[in-house]
C-alpha cells in the first residue's frame, strides 16, 4: 500500500534511514519550558522508547509530532519511505494521521458509543472524505483486515459489543488495534502497558516486535521491564531536554540517568 | 500468525426495525387523519406538526447525533419561511409592492424581493440561502474549533442578531408583524370550501416528511452516521483517526439548516403568516425540547417528540390550562433532562424493559422460597 | 466634544449594566462551567423584588423613610435570588455536573417556569419602579446632564465588582472555591466540603443577578421577559472576556457596551445590536477562547 501524494511528499535524493527526524524542538506554555531544543532521529522499522521522570516532556513530544501542540520553534520531518520527505510541522492533525502517523493516547480513547467493529471501520486507512463515508461500503478486503487485527488483539468475540462496555485493558487493546487497522508508517503509543497485567504487557511487547517489520514504533513508557523486553533505542528526557540516547543497557548504566531517576525516588 | 485457529468475525448490524415500523404507523395515521377529522383547523394543525417533525429531525442530526446543540435553529426555519412567504406575498399582490413597504415609504419593490416572484427560483433559494449562510457560519465557527456550550452561545447570538435585523428593517421584512395574509402554494386553505387545497398541501408535506425521514435514516445508517457519533464521543480522537472533523461538522450543520428551512417553507403554507417570533431564542429552544422529550439520537424520537409536545399544547390551548401549560412544559423538560436522557424512545426501549427484568428477577427468588 | 462626553457616559453606563449581569455569570459559568439559562430570570426576579419592596414601603411604612426602600430592595433581591440559586443548584445542577449542555437545557426549563410564575402573580402587564427621590434628576456639568440613577448604577457595579474580587481572591472562602474548581478530588482530600462550595458559589452568582435586577428596574418597565434582553449580551461578555477571568469580563463588558453606544450614534439600536454581535463572532474566530485565557493541559473536557 504505497500512495504518493505529490503535494505532500517531497522527493529527496539522499537516504536517511530514518522514519522521523525531530530537529531542535522547543515548546513554551506561558513561560514554562516544556521542551528545550530537542533533537532526535527515529530509525526506520525500529522500536524507539522515550523514557524519563514525570514532567520530562515525553507526552508533549508526541503531541508535537501529531500536531496536538504547536512547537514554539523547530521542525519535525517524516519519511514515509526512502526518498520522500514530509514536513509535519504546520500540518493539521488529521492530515498527519492520513499521511501515516498514528497515535494511541495515554488515557484509552475509543468511541464508547460505537461497537468494537465500528471503531475498527472508522480507523481503516483511506476514504476519509464525507462522500465516501456516505456512499462507500466496507469492502471484503477491509473486512479481512479488521478480522485479522481483531484476532491479533483478541477482541474477535467482542466485535459487536459497545466499546464503552469493555474493560480498561480491553480498551487499550482496542486502541492499539485501531492503530494497526490504519496501517500506519509510524505508530506512537503513550504508556501502552498502563493498566495491563504482567502477561498482557508481555503480549503487547511481542505484538510490537512483530509489527515493527511493517512500521516504526515510538513508545512512551515507565515500565522498565517492558522497555528491556522490546526497545531498540531509548531516549531519556529530563526537564524538557535530551539527557542521553542509546540502547537500553548503555542508558541504564549512565550515571546521570541513575541520578535523575534515583533523585526522584526511582521508578 | 496462527491463521488456522482464527475465530470467524461475525458482525451483527443493529436492527432499527422497531423505529421504522413506528414511523410507518405514524405516517399511516397521518395519511388517514384528514378523512377521519371534521373541519380544517385540526388538519391544518397536524400539517404544522409535520413541519415541526422535520425541524426536529434536523436538530437531532446535529444535536442527538453529533453533539452540537444549536440554540438558533429558528433562524434557519425562518429563512425558509420568509423565502416562501415572500413568494406567496408577491403572488397575492401580483408582483407589486406590499402593504408594509408602502407604510415604510418604499415606492418600488426592493431588489432582493424580485427573485421571489418566480416559484422555481424561490424553491432553489429556500435551499441555497440557508446552505450558503450555514456553510459560511459553520466554516468560521468550526475552523476555530468552537464547540460545546460555546457553539450554543454563538448560535444563540447569531439568531438574536438576525432577529434584530428583521425587526429593525420593517419596510423590507414587515418588522414585528412579519409577512401576513398569505395563501398557500395551492391557494387558500382556510374554510371547508378550500379543503381540496388543504389536502393537497397536507399530502405534499407528508411526502416531504417521509423523504426527510428516509434521508436522515440513510445518512445515520452509513459510516457517516457512525462518524457523527464518533465526533460526539471523542472529537479529538476522530481528528487523530484522520478525519477532517470540522468539514464533517460543517456539512451536517448545513444539511440540518437546509432541512429546517424546508420545514419553515412548508410551515408558512399552513400558518398563513411568518413572524420574527419564530426566530426567537425561546422558539428555537422549544424545538430542542421536542427532540429531548421524544428522544435524542434516534430519528424517530425527534418525530415523536414534535408530535407529542405539540399535540399536548394544542389540547391545552384553551381554558385555564393555557397558563398551566408553561409550568407543565418547563417541568417536563427538566424531568426529561434529569431522569430520562433518552426521552420517550429511551423509556420504551431501555427503561421499561429493564424494569420488567427487575420485576421478573424479584419474582424468581420469591418463587424459589415458596417452593 | 459634548457629544463625545455624552457618548462616553452612556457607554460606561451600558457597559456597567452588562457587567453587573455578566458578573454573576462569570461566577457560575466562569468558575463552575455551568451555563445557567435562568440567569436572566434571576435578573427579572430581582427587578420584581424591587417593585415589591417599593409597594411594601409605600403602603405600610412612613413616607419619611420611603426613599430607603431601594437599599432594602437590593438586600432583599440578593437574599431571594441567592436562596433560589442555592435551591436550583441542589435540586438540578448538582445532578448534572459533567453534562454541561444538559444543565443548560434544564435551566431553560426552570426559566420557563419562573417566567410563568411571575405572569401568574403580577400579570402579563409590566410594572413600573419609581426611582427613589435621591436618584431623580441629574448632575449638571457645563450644560450636560448625567442622570443620578445611571451614576448610581455605575457606583453599584464598581462596589459589586470590588466585593467579588475580594471574595474570590482575598477571602478564605475564595481560595476554597478556586481550589474546588481547579481540582475537585484534591480539594475534597484537603477536607473542603465541595458540595457546599458549589451550592454557595452558584447562590452568589444568582444573587448578583438579583442585584442586577434592581438596577435594571430603574431603567424601564419590568415584565417577565426583561431578563431575556440582557442574557445574550451577558453570555457574549463572558465568552469575549475569556471564561474564568474576572478582569476579562470587565473588558468584555466595556467593549460590548461602548461599541453598542458608538454604533448607535450612526445606526438604529437594533442594527447596532446585530453589528456588535457579528463583530464578536468574527473576533472569536481569531481568539476562540476569548481575550484573556488561562491555558491548561486538560485534553478532552466533558461536553
Amino acid at each position: 500500500m504505497s500512495f504518493i501524494d505529490t503535494e505532500l511528499h517531497r522527493p529527496i535524493k539522499y537516504r536517511t534511514g530514518k522514519a522521523l527526524d525531530i530537529k531542535s524542538i522547543s515548546v513554551e506554555f506561558d513561560g514554562f519550558k516544556a521542551l528545550t531544543d530537542v533533537t532526535v532521529g527515529v530509525k526506520r522499522n525500529s522500536i524507539h522508547f522515550f523514557i524519563g521522570p514525570n514532567g520530562a516532556g515525553k507526552t508533549t513530544l508526541l503531541d508535537i509530532i501529531c500536531a496536538k501542540t504547536k512547537p514554539t520553534s523547530g521542525t519535525v520531518h517524516f519519511y514515509p519511505e526512502e526518498g520522500y520527505e514530509i514536513l509535519l510541522t504546520g500540518m493539521k492533525e488529521y492530515a498527519i494521521a492520513n499521511a501515516g502517523v498514528g497515535r494511541k493516547f495515554q488515557v484509552p480513547s475509543v468511541f464508547t458509543e460505537l461497537s468494537v467493529y465500528d471503531n475498527m471501520v472508522l480507523s481503516l486507512s483511506g476514504n476519509k472524505r464525507i462522500w465516501s463515508s456516505i456512499f462507500r461500503k466496507v469492502t471484503p478486503k477491509e473486512n479481512d483486515i479488521i478480522a485479522d487485527v481483531l484476532d491479533k488483539v483478541g477482541l474477535t468475540s467482542h466485535a459487536n459489543e459497545k466499546a464503552g462496555s469493555l474493560s480498561h485493558g480491553q480498551k487499550q487493546w482496542l486502541e492499539i488495534g485501531m492503530q494497526l487497522a490504519a496501517r500506519p508508517k509510524i505508530i506512537m503509543l503513550d504508556e501502552p502497558a498502563a493498566g495491563m497485567g504482567k502477561p498482557e504487557t508481555f503480549r503487547t511487547g511481542e505484538l510490537l516486535k512483530r509489527i515493527k517489520d511493517i512500521c516504526t514504533v515510538i513508545v512512551v513508557e515507565h515500565d522498565m521491564e517492558f522497555v528491556k523486553q522490546v526497545a531498540d533505542t531509548v531516549t531519556v528526557l529530563h526537564e524538557g531536554m535530551v539527557l542521553t540516547e542509546g540502547n537500553i543497557d548503555d542508558v541504564l548504566a549512565n550515571e546521570t540517568v541513575q541520578k535523575v531517576y534515583l533523585g526522584r525516588g526511582g521508578e | 500468525m496462527d491463521m488456522l485457529t482464527k475465530p470467524a468475525l461475525n458482525v451483527v448490524k443493529k436492527s432499527r426495525k422497531g423505529y421504522h415500523i413506528t414511523f410507518a404507523v405514524i405516517a399511516l395515521l397521518l395519511a388517514l387523519s384528514p378523512f377521519l377529522i371534521d373541519g380544517t383547523s385540526l388538519v391544518q394543525f397536524l400539517g404544522k406538526c409535520m413541519c415541526y417533525a422535520i425541524v426536529g429531525i434536523a436538530l437531532d442530526l446535529i444535536w442527538g447525533y453529533t453533539g452540537m446543540l444549536s440554540l438558533g435553529h429558528g433562524l434557519w426555519f425562518c429563512l425558509g419561511g420568509y423565502a416562501m412567504a415572500m413568494f406567496l406575498k408577491l403572488e397575492g399582490t401580483g408582483g407589486k409592492i406590499t402593504d408594509f413597504m408602502q407604510t415604510g415609504g418604499l415606492d418600488a419593490l426592493p431588489w432582493f424581493w424580485t427573485p421571489f416572484g418566480s416559484f422555481p427560483v424561490t424553491l432553489a433559494l429556500i435551499i441555497v440561502i440557508p446552505a450558503v449562510f450555514a456553510g459560511l457560519v459553520g466554516f468560521f465557527v468550526f475552523r476555530s474549533r468552537i464547540k460545546g456550550v460555546y457553539f450554543s452561545i454563538i448560535t444563540q447570538a447569531l439568531t438574536w442578531a438576525v432577529y434584530s435585523l428583521f425587526m429593525a428593517n420593517s419596510k423590507y421584512t414587515g418588522g414585528n408583524n412579519g409577512i401576513t395574509d398569505i395563501a398557500s402554494v395551492f391557494g387558500k386553505t382556510k374554510g371547508e370550501a378550500n379543503r381540496p387545497n388543504l389536502l393537497l398541501l397536507f399530502f405534499v408535506t407528508l411526502a416531504v416528511l417521509v423523504l426527510v425521514y428516509l434521508l436522515a435514516t440513510y445518512l445515520t445508517g452509513r459510516k457517516f452516521g457512525k462518524l457523527l457519533i464518533a465526533i460526539r464521543d471523542g472529537e479529538n480522537r476522530t481528528y487523530f483517526s484522520g478525519y477532517s472533523v470540522n468539514s464533517y461538522k460543517n456539512f451536517i450543520y448545513a444539511v440540518s439548516a437546509v432541512l429546517a428551512a424546508i420545514a419553515g417553507a412548508l410551515f408558512v403554507n399552513f400558518n398563513g403568516s411568518i413572524t420574527p417570533t419564530q426566530m426567537t431564542i425561546g422558539y428555537s429552544i422549544t424545538m430542542v425540547i421536542w427532540v429531548a422529550v421524544g428522544g435524542r439520537g434516534t430519528i424517530i424520537g425527534a418525530v415523536i417528540g414534535a408530535f407529542f409536545i405539540n399535540l399536548c399544547e394544542y389540547n391545552f390551548s384553551s381554558g385555564i390550562l393555557v397558563e398551566a401549560w408553561q409550568y407543565i412544559i418547563g417541568a417536563i423538560f427538566c424531568l426529561t433532562i434529569l431522569l430520562f436522557k433518552g426521552g420517550i424512545v429511551g423509556i420504551v426501549r431501555d427503561n421499561i424493559p429493564s424494569l420488567i427484568r427487575k420485576i421478573k428477577e424479584r419474582k424468581k427468588p420469591a418463587e424459589k422460597e415458596a417452593a | 466634544m459634548e457629544q463625545l462626553v455624552t457618548t462616553l457616559f452612556n457607554g460606561l453606563s451600558l457597559s456597567s449594566i452588562y457587567l453587573l449581569v455578566a458578573l454573576g455569570l462569570a461566577i457560575t459559568f466562569g468558575q463552575m462551567g455551568v451555563i445557567n439559562m435562568a440567569h436572566g430570570e434571576f435578573v427579572m426576579l430581582g427587578a420584581y423584588m424591587t417593585f415589591c419592596t417599593q409597594e411594601f414601603f409605600k403602603n405600610f411604612l412612613p413616607e419619611s423613610i420611603g426613599s430607603f426602600y431601594y437599599f432594602a430592595a437590593i438586600i432583599l433581591a440578593f437574599i431571594v435570588t441567592f436562596g433560589l440559586g442555592c435551591l436550583l443548584e441542589k435540586v438540578l445542577i448538582s445532578r448534572l455536573y459533567g453534562r454541561k449542555i444538559d444543565s443548560l437545557l434544564a435551566t431553560w426549563g426552570v426559566s420557563l417556569i419562573l417566567q410563568q410564575l411571575v405572569r401568574t402573580i403580577f400579570g402579563a402587564q409590566g410594572v413600573n419602579v419609581n426611582a427613589p427621590a435621591f436618584l431623580r434628576g441629574g448632575l449638571e456639568v457645563n450644560g450636560l446632564t448625567f442622570s443620578y440613577n445611571r451614576i448610581f448604577i455605575i457606583i453599584l457595579v464598581a462596589f459589586c465588582l470590588a466585593m467579588v474580587w475580594l471574595l474570590v481572591n482575598r477571602s478564605r472562602y475564595g481560595s476554597r472555591m478556586r481550589a474546588t474548581m481547579q481540582n475537585r478530588p484534591m480539594a475534597q482530600c484537603m477536607g473542603i466540603n465541595t458540595k457546599k462550595i458549589d451550592c454557595i458559589t452558584f447562590g452568589i452568582g444568582s444573587g448578583l443577578a438579583g442585584i442586577a435586577g434592581c438596577s435594571v428596574a430603574l431603567l424601564g418597565s419590568v415584565d417577565s421577559t426583561v431578563g431575556q434582553n440582557y442574557i445574550v449580551y451577558s453570555f457574549m461578555t463572558v465568552v469575549l472576556g475569556g471564561v474564568g477571568n474576572l478582569f476579562g469580563t470587565v473588558i468584555g463588558a466595556g467593549i460590548i457596551g461602548f461599541s453598542s453606544i458608538f454604533v448607535e450614534n450612526y445606526q438604529s439600536a437594533s442594527i447596532a445590536r446585530a453589528i456588535v454581535l457579528l463583530i464578536i463572532i468574527v473576533f472569536l474566530q481569531f481568539k476562540p477562547s476569548g481575550l484573556f485565557t488561562i491555558r491548561s493541559r486538560v485534553l478532552d473536557e466533558g461536553v
